[in-house]
């Protein structure tokens, strides 16, 4: 088999998924960027204005509030779930039936849907009758109860165990292939040279498993800048905007306040930013062979 | 062998896909009338377990069993989901036959937005239906002389329930004046009661339920009106961020229990009925839900009863906001003989057999009915009487434009954790005024 012949081959292959993919992703990211022109309620005729809303967008100051609570859900995934899951990941990795078993249990959330998740952890965080105050007035903690999800300073952190907690199994199952995959000659060689624990974790397990953590931290990324369902059952991005995120600020403007231009435009905005983070993280983290 | 197995699976997979895909519901389109079944769309929100969803779903089914050559292809939804999901029908110019829709603003862009057919001819062949409705009932359907349904309830959004139980055993008078009802709040905090009961994370409750009836105290419905209109009226004005400013004060008082923003309707009237709040302020729809969920002992010891005056204000006393009830918009695309099966629909729903129906669900109505004592609950009972001498004056979300709604709503959430009133005061009227203009 000639190279043209596979690569005419790979191109066939990949061409329905392709096609899917610009039909339902590419192309609607364009319609939407097109009605981010227009001023539209939904209802009757949508008028051409431009780039006003781009315009308002930027003096926007609840936008930027949310991107801010966006960046916030990037951080806090990245810096938590990747590194948790790693860590799980080298502690479970091996077959023996705890280590499978706790797998699954930290697999879990995952197979729950957000919505679930979401109604669980407000019954906990619930301030009258949750689990947590509750906890916390037992070990004479009191002091340290608050309005979890009432008090604006603090309710976007409160957000980040149920996101870390629902997401966590994704990535160990991810991790976990990978290190399996590490072939077992070089742990011999590692035996044979003397370097174990710290180092060999350092110098051989993590370099060899690099490419697969930059992938972990592309969808890490992606997937919180999406974040939704969960902020949505869990505080409708209240109280006030205090845990207002890209996509549920969309979501309002377009379906409570019937701004469908305005809505796109942010919609826009969020494919815009996030092609930069990703951008950023992969120039970031590119190792030069 | 095995190459066919796996392409066998494969082909099955794919079908077994592309069917999960397919899509169930139908379109608003037109049938044939030359056809003997007629199918109808109905979209609606009793999809719930209190007493008038339970009601009118039985309405629905009686309907189908007796016609049996219309079929009706219902759906239900919450009602923030039925809003949500008319909305994107519109867009995509999808809408059912009938669906449940709200008076005022909404109504007003449905017409703008041409989905709507007037019912003028259908009233006027009914007559004596049409002039059984109470006072007024029907001018919020209106737009230019066009009468496009008819309210199907009556929906006083701001009614205080109290626990008469709780009252006596800490010597706390029902507030008849604004100070009384501090002081209520006050002696409910010192033996750790939770004086009003809120659940405002779906942020409408505090506007709908009390902000809206303490806003009318302050500044009167005339005012409010102009407001709206953008007419005479700003809501920069002095008597709007006073009635900010008294809203605030019953915050900062206390009245409600910490963390009021992050629990919803539901949680708020459980924390009434598991007598840890003295008080809840719900629309009168509450009752249909108290009266299926709540104890015996609960409801009898529960009373209601409106908002007190405020000192020096401009609205008069015995009112309290609300809205005529919701009603059922009828697809400006239906003709023939579906136009005919669907307003056979809406009178079995909204006609005086449909009325009656729901006021026996313990729901008031909009309509000239008199309740049978023997049939009703008792708390319905002290309700009905309460609206024998309270009047309707508007309910602020019935009214604004949906900018001006949103500004509120989040207004008044960040008013309780202290946020600034005038700011508040220039967002909402940012809002309007953008919307008017």
């Amino acid at each position: 088999m000639n190279s043209t012949t596979v690569k005419r081959f790979i191109a066939v292959a990949l061409a329905p998924s392709l096609i899917l993919y610009a039909l339902f992703v590419f192309i609607p990211v364009l319609w939407s960027a097109f009605y981010s022109l227009f001023n539209w309620s939904g209802i009757g005729e949508a008028s051409f204005i431009g780039f006003q809303n781009y315009k308002e967008l930027l003096g926007d100051s609840i936008f930027w509030h949310t991107l801010g609570n966006n960046v916030v859900f990037v951080l806090a995934s990245v810096l938590g779930q990747v590194p948790l899951a790693l860590f799980l990941a080298i502690i479970l990795y091996k077959s023996n039936a705890i280590q499978r078993f706790l797998r699954a249990a930290v697999f879990m959330p995952m197979v729950l849907s957000t919505v679930v998740i979401g109604l669980i952890w407000n019954y906990v965080y619930h301030p009258q009758i949750g689990i947590l105050n509750f906890v916390l007035d037992a070990l004479h903690l009191s002091s340290l109860k608050m309005e979890w999800l009432s008090d604006p300073d603090i309710a976007i952190f409160s957000l980040i165990p149920p996101l870390v907690w629902s997401y966590v199994g994704l990535y160990l199952i991810i991790f976990i292939s990978a290190l399996q995959n590490i072939p077992g000659e070089l742990d011999d060689a590692a035996k044979i040279d003397g370097a174990r624990g710290f180092t060999k974790l350092f110098k051989i397990t993590l370099p060899m498993i690099w490419g697969t953590i930059q992938v972990a931290m592309i969808l890490c990324i992606a997937g919180s800048l999406k974040s939704f369902d969960l902020v949505y059952i869990m505080t409708r991005g209240g109280p006030a905007h205090a845990t207002e995120l890209l996509a549920t600020y969309m979501y309002n403007a377009t379906f409570s306040t019937y701004r469908y231009g305005y809505g796109s435009t942010i919609s826009t905005a969020i494919v815009i930013i996030s092609l930069l983070l990703i951008g950023t993280s992969q120039w970031l983290t590119s190792r030069k062979k | 062998m095995i190459k066919a197995a796996k392409l066998g699976m494969i082909a099955m997979l794919i079908v077994v896909v592309l069917a999960a895909c397919s899509s169930n519901t139908s379109n608003g389109g037109s049938s044939n009338d030359a056809d003997e079944t007629i199918t109808l769309t109905i979209w609606n929100n009793w999809s719930g377990q209190d007493a008038k969803a339970v009601a009118m779903r039985k309405i629905l089914d009686d309907f189908q069993a007796e016609n049996p050559n219309i079929k009706l292809e219902i759906e239900a939804l919450a009602t923030d989901g039925l809003k949500t999901r008319l909305r994107t029908a519109a867009a995509a110019d999808e809408m059912p036959d009938l669906f449940v829709m709200w008076p005022g603003a909404m109504t007003k862009e449905f017409v703008q937005g041409d989905l709507l057919q007037p019912i003028n001819d259908f009233l006027d062949q009914n007559a004596e239906w049409k002039n059984n409705f109470i006072e007024n009932a029907l001018v919020d359907f209106t737009v230019d002389e066009n009468i496009y349904s008819v309210p199907m309830n009556l929906a006083p959004s701001s009614l205080l329930y109290y626990n008469e139980e709780l009252f006596k055993q800490y010597n706390v008078k029902v507030p008849t004046t604004w100070d009384e009802l501090l002081q209520a709040v006050d002696t409910f905090n010192a033996n750790n009661i939770i004086p009003i009961a809120l659940g405002n994370k779906a942020n409408w409750v505090a506007q709908s339920t009390t902000f809206s009836t303490i806003g009318d105290r302050v500044t009167g419905t005339e005012w409010f009106l102009k407001a709206v209109e953008q007419d005479g009226a700003s809501f920069t004005d002095p008597e709007f961020v006073e009635a900010l400013k008294l809203y605030q004060e019953l915050g900062a008082a206390k009245a409600y229990q910490e963390g009021f923003n992050s629990i919803d309707e539901n949680q708020m009237i459980q924390l009434y009925t598991q007598e840890k709040a003295a008080m809840v302020i719900n629309g009168g729809w509450a009752v249909a839900s108290l009266v299926n969920t709540a104890s015996e002992e609960m409801l009898n010891a529960t009373n209601i009863t409106i908002l007190p005056p405020v000192n020096g204000g401009k609205g008069e006393a015995k009112t309290t906001a609300g809205v005529v009830g919701t009603g059922l918009g009828v697809n400006k695309k239906l003709s023939g003989a579906k136009k005919e099966a669907a307003m056979k629909l809406f009178y079995a729903l909204a006609g005086p057999d449909g009325q009656k129906a729901t006021l026996e669900s313990s729901t008031l109505v909009s309509y000239k009915l008199e309740l049978d004592p023997s049939k009703a609950n008792p708390l319905f009972i002290k309700l009905t009487e309460l609206m024998k001498e309270t009047k309707i004056v508007p309910v602020y979300d019935s009214k604004l434009s949906s900018a001006a709604v949103e500004a509120i709503n989040n207004g008044l959430q960040e008013l309780l954790l202290g946020g600034d009133a005038e700011d508040i005061a220039e967002r909402i009227q940012a809002a309007q005024a953008s919307a008017v203009n």
